[in-house]
């Protein structure tokens, strides 16, 4: 509850700091205000749940685990902003606050107890991504994503609300405890069941599972790296976790109802986002499709629903997310230094000869990967142990078999990227990385590698 | 406890991996060494500590706890670290003789342009050695067991331009293989059987069990396959002898004094299952027995001085695990100790030698070097002695006590335990004369380098000289007046399998008097090897034929190992190879088209998947509606 108000607040603190001359304490300001709230949002460790608001907002371990990841994930992302001060174009107090306000929605949506507090959260999270996606404003192809990603999630959150309108028809409370004790007296109307479905299909097309999917590749590819970034991370986290507490808390009295809606849309997003990814030639792009397969890996844990879903969830949110940010973090630089004509470079051509350039990148970048195909001594593979193991105790062996075929895969369009900085003869432009941007990328790859050889050591926590 | 204490043991040989293995390019040599040799110190001084806290504390182990690590289903596997005697004695030898074999690397490797790397491998062995005694269950020290292994490899091919070490190393890595795969099952079996790695947890549970259970026996059987690749016990020791290719205190301190111990270290880990298990036990002591003998004898005809110690390791190995088969479990660990300081002594000497004769190796070429190296000649001949079992040095004592315990279990082992004695006593004094007796017969460049090693080198060997001589005193037997303190000291661990079948554990029935005349024996026959090799060697000066010359037949046989080597590469290696080649000539042609298949398929598909993101938004959002439409279609009205 903490971290929501002060981010609202110090967002806009923010914005006044822009009016100062030197835009250089603008970045400081930003890290500053994040670890603040990262240091209030732990005040409420270990309290039990507490509910804020009369029944809008709960808190617990849970939900302050999730916004530990996403508050970490934004120290990062911010951290690597580097005060965007080669850009005169650029209004970083204006990017800064939005970032922070936007953390503010994925509060919402992560603790949330009312569908009111899911939509408020959710609509927070998305008007400011689609702002910061075409912040490039002298770049065609961020308009023409921002575009695209509004028109099609304003579609998608009509869905949503008229989702929310339904179950609100059906059940008379719009609360996940009102709904929950409402199917706990058997019979539900078919208003229920139509409500479910819509609000689901709202918070897919958030999540980007398949088939609303679409829009992930030309967005991710449009939008400035930085908050391609986040949208992969930040907006993922947020949507599972709301996602999970919408499930867990008020539907498991009609698993198996949606269990086989969730499941066939797991398999469709496991086989787009992996095989769409093998024909990719841009890094940003494939990393578009493989934010969609891990949608794919994250909804198998959900469709299993067992007692270990959300420590499943919670693990694999936060190794995905890491190594998302190295890879995003590898890229920035490099496409920068590599730009050909004045675009930056993003073809997996860009990594060529990395290895011998700069080997601290290129290991960076390597153990990210490895993390991502899920391959061991890396936290991405205790993610999908998890995330399997909840599958296969559940008895849904055709989706694991499913899930382990495309997972290799992965492998092929992963191993590319390594293949290309290690055994590839590339140009010899040297690539120049500051010392606070290599720390971020090393910490990343520490908690990658620590998370891989002790997954106790994050699992014990909560 | 202290926590932290405990926690250094390991942590500083790894701080020091990482501070030479990260920065050897740009560290100075002298703080490369002082980094490493600082870091197995600084471990010593911590395990001393805990030492003496842990006996203030009393005798029951400490299971110290320091995260959850793997947490899978029922299966929860702790990262905890477990001291008792066991590990304390474990970590005292790790730590001890690792510091000073330290030391003296860094006047044994000071011209070698691998220094850096050299002690960072070295400091990531004491690591994972060290990490293998002190976890707490099975999983741990598989871990450290294969991280030791891992070690091994890098550091016999650790110059690494000479394929013939290549090899070596490869063969080293490929054999405790095999090993590994049974230990690997037996941990396997044992989550199946008792639900736990932890070793706590599987003793208890194991007390419940019968004498001679199946499943027990499986578990104690494939952990000794385990036991027998590390320890280089017939049939898994060919690799040991060509270990020696790596540079000599790695020869002293892994395949002497420390990792080969592991799978001794195992079995007495493990003495509660082994009790239950005598069938296993009765395969353990004629596998020690056999290797003992078997392995002395080709020490017998060999001419390179650190081949004559390899095999004398793996007799010497195959000793405890006569002891063990015998259940004289504190009696192998004795061992285990006393070998720790004579072995490493005579390694440390035989590299002293090595370093003043300018890397010649063959016994053949020396002779007379007591006069050029004093302290080098004096420290080698008291770990002669003492390998020997000659009183009063340490080997007399652990070597007794392991072949009084195998008379009274069965006299035949106890005659081979003998015999292999007499025949370790002929090729120790054999090597000490030729090498250090007589006349130079060298090359004349050769004579003219010879030279006293530096301080770095000599005072490791006085220590282990000391060590050797004395560290017998910790278990004089009770015939002879004394206390044996250790089998006091190491009483409790085995107060569970005492329980569980205590009839194994019945009070000697030999008289004081059998037991002298037993030592009188193991004496006499050691005595008489070592004076007929001093009437061949030193009277009669004989000096072994060159590699040209014809030898006879069992001569023949037993120079060549028994032709072990080449009996293994028939059997094993080739037609493994023409298999391969079948394989590769007509089974790769099927899998390939098979993988190249699945690629192309995935390819296309990806081709075809690709062509449905055309951009435009219309086509998006229609998408999209057909999605929900269906979805709605299909819940709403067709369930």
């Amino acid at each position: 509850m903490y971290p929501i108000i002060l981010l609202s607040f110090l967002g806009i603190v923010v914005l006044f700091l822009g009016f100062a001359k030197s835009k250089a304490i603008l970045l400081p300001a930003t890290l500053l205000f994040l670890a603040v709230a990262l240091v209030g949002n732990f005040v409420e460790w270990n309290q039990g749940t507490i509910i804020y608001f009369y029944n809008m907002l709960a808190v617990n371990n849970l939900t302050l685990a999730f916004n530990g990841i996403v508050l970490v994930s934004a120290f990062m992302i911010v951290a690597m902003t580097r005060g965007f001060q080669d850009d005169d174009e650029a209004q970083p107090a204006e990017y800064y606050a939005i970032m922070l306000f936007s953390l503010v929605g994925a509060f919402m949506m992560i603790g949330f107890e009312n569908l009111i507090m899911l939509f408020l959260g959710l609509e927070i999270l998305s008007v400011a991504m689609y702002v910061l996606t075409g912040s490039d404003k002298r770049n065609l192809r961020s308009n023409e994503a921002a575009l695209k990603y509004f028109l099609m999630g304003a579609f998608a959150t009509g869905i949503l609300l008229f989702g929310i309108a339904l179950l609100y028809g059906a059940t008379g409370s719009f609360t996940l405890t009102g709904i929950q004790a409402y199917i706990g007296q058997g019979n539900p109307s078919y208003l229920l069941y139509g409500g479910l479905l819509l609000v689901l299909i709202g918070m897919l097309f958030k999540v980007s599972a398949a088939p609303f999917h679409f829009w992930t590749p030309d967005v991710y590819e449009g939008a400035p790296t930085i908050f391609t970034a986040f949208m992969a991370t930040i907006v993922k986290t947020a949507g599972f976790a709301a996602l999970f507490r919408l499930l867990s808390h008020s539907f498991t009295g009609i698993y198996d109802y949606w269990w086989i809606t969730l499941a066939v849309i797991t398999v469709l997003t496991l086989l787009v986002g992996n095989i769409i990814a093998v024909y990719q030639d841009s890094f940003k792009r494939m990393l578009a499709y493989s934010s969609i397969s891990h949608a794919g890996y994250l909804l198998i844990a959900l469709t299993a629903m067992t007692p270990q879903t959300e420590n499943s969830i919670l693990f694999y949110s936060m190794a995905y997310s890491v190594a998302t940010i190295c890879a995003f973090g590898v890229l920035i630089p490099l496409a920068r230094e590599k730009a050909m004509t004045g675009k930056p470079r993003e073809t997996y051509e860009a990594f060529n000869g990395l290895a011998r350039n700069n080997p601290l990148l290129a290991f960076v970048l390597t153990v990210s990967m490895l993390s991502l195909a899920g391959i061991p001594l890396t936290a991405g593979f205790w993610g999908k142990f998890f995330v399997f193991g909840s599958a296969a105790e559940r008895g849904i062996i055709w989706l694991l078999v499913v899930a382990i075929l495309m997972s290799a895969v992965g492998i092929y369009y992963y191993f590319r990227v390594i293949m290309a900085a290690y055994m590839k003869e590339g140009d010899t432009a040297e690539i120049r990385v500051a010392p606070f941007y290599k720390i971020v990328l090393v910490t990343a790859t520490i908690i990658t590698l620590l998370f891989g050889i002790a997954p106790g050591l994050f699992t014990g926590l909560v | 406890m202290p926590v932290t204490l405990l926690v250094l043991i390991p942590l500083l040989p790894l701080i020091g991996f990482l501070i030479n293995g990260i920065g050897f390019r740009h560290i100075p040599k002298g703080a490369v060494g002082l980094i490493g040799s600082l870091a197995a110190l600084g471990s010593f001084a911590a395990s001393v500590a805990v030492l003496l806290a842990f006996k203030e504390g009393g005798s029951q182990p400490m299971i110290v706890s320091l995260f959850d690590w793997i947490k899978v289903g029922e299966l929860n596997i702790p990262f905890s670290f477990q001291v008792d005697q066991l590990s304390l004695l474990m970590l005292m030898i790790i730590t001890g003789v690792g510091s000073l074999i330290h030391i003296y690397s860094i006047g044994y490797m000071k011209h070698d342009p691998g220094f850096g790397k050299f002690f960072s491998f070295l400091n990531l062995f004491l690591f994972f050695m060290l990490l293998l005694v002190l976890g707490s269950n099975y999983v741990i020290m598989f871990i450290g067991w294969e991280g030791v292994g891992l070690c091994s490899y890098l550091l016999i091919g650790f110059w690494n331009k000479n394929t013939d070490f290549n090899n070596a190393a490869r063969k080293a890595f490929i054999m405790n293989r095999i090993g590994d795969l049974g230990f690997l099952l037996g941990i396997f079996t044992i989550i199946h059987a008792f639900g736990s790695v932890e070793y706590t947890e599987v003793f208890r549970q194991a007390t419940g069990l019968p004498v001679g259970d199946h499943v027990v026996f499986a578990i104690t059987m494939l952990l000794f396959v385990g036991a027998m690749g590390k320890s280089a016990q017939i049939p898994l020791y060919t690799w040991l002898p060509d270990a020696m290719a790596g540079p000599t205190p790695v020869s002293a301190l892994i395949h002497a004094a420390t990792m080969v111990t592991a799978g001794i270290y195992m079995v007495i880990r493990s003495n509660v299952l082994y009790t239950l298990a005598p069938e296993t036990l009765e395969i353990v002591a004629v596998v020690g027995a056999v290797t003992a003998i078997f392995a002395a004898s080709i020490g017998l005809l060999q001419n390179d001085i650190k081949k004559v110690l390899a095999y004398s390791t793996v007799s010497q190995l195959g000793y405890m695990f006569l002891g063990l088969g015998v259940m004289a479990y504190s009696a192998s660990m004795f061992h285990v100790i006393t070998h720790a300081f004579f072995k490493a002594l005579l390694f440390l000497g035989a590299g002293s030698v090595i370093h003043a004769m300018s890397d010649e190796q063959d016994i053949r070429f020396m002779g007379g070097l007591r006069k050029k190296l004093p302290i080098t000649f004096i420290t080698f001949a008291v770990a002669t002695w003492a390998i020997a079992g000659l009183p009063p040095f340490a080997g007399f004592f652990s070597k007794d006590e392991i072949l009084a315990h195998a008379f009274e279990h069965n006299k035949l082992l106890w005659g081979i335990g003998v015999l292999g004695s007499a025949l370790t006593s002929f090729y120790m004094f054999r090597l000490l004369f030729l090498t250090f007796f007589g006349s130079f017969r060298g090359t004349h460049e050769q004579e003219h380098h010879l030279h006293e090693s530096p301080a770095a080198m000599t005072i490791p060997l006085v220590i282990l000289a000391l060590l050797s001589a004395v560290g017998g005193f910790i278990g004089v037997p009770e015939a002879l007046g004394g206390t044996h303190q250790l089998a006091e000291f190491m009483s409790p661990l085995f107060d569970t399998a005492r329980q569980v079948n205590p009839e194994a554990f019945a009070a000697t029935a030999l008289t004081h008097s059998e037991e002298w005349i037993l030592m009188a024996v193991s004496v006499a026959v050691a005595l008489i090897a070592a004076v007929i090799a001093y009437v061949m060697y030193i009277s009669r000066s004989a000096v072994p034929a060159p590699e040209s010359e014809a030898r006879t037949g069992v001569e023949n046989v037993v120079y060549h190992k028994y032709y072990i080597d080449e009996l293994y590469d028939t059997v094993f290696v080739k037609p493994m190879k023409s298999l391969s080649g079948v394989l590769s000539s007509f089974g790769e042609f099927v899998i390939d088209l098979f993988v190249e298949g699945t690629g192309k398929l995935v390819k296309g598909l990806s081709n075809l998947g690709r062509q449905t993101q055309t951009g435009s938004i219309g086509y998006y959002v229609f998408a999209m509606v057909v999605g929900i439409v269906v979805i709605l279609f299909w819940n709403l009205l067709l369930n």
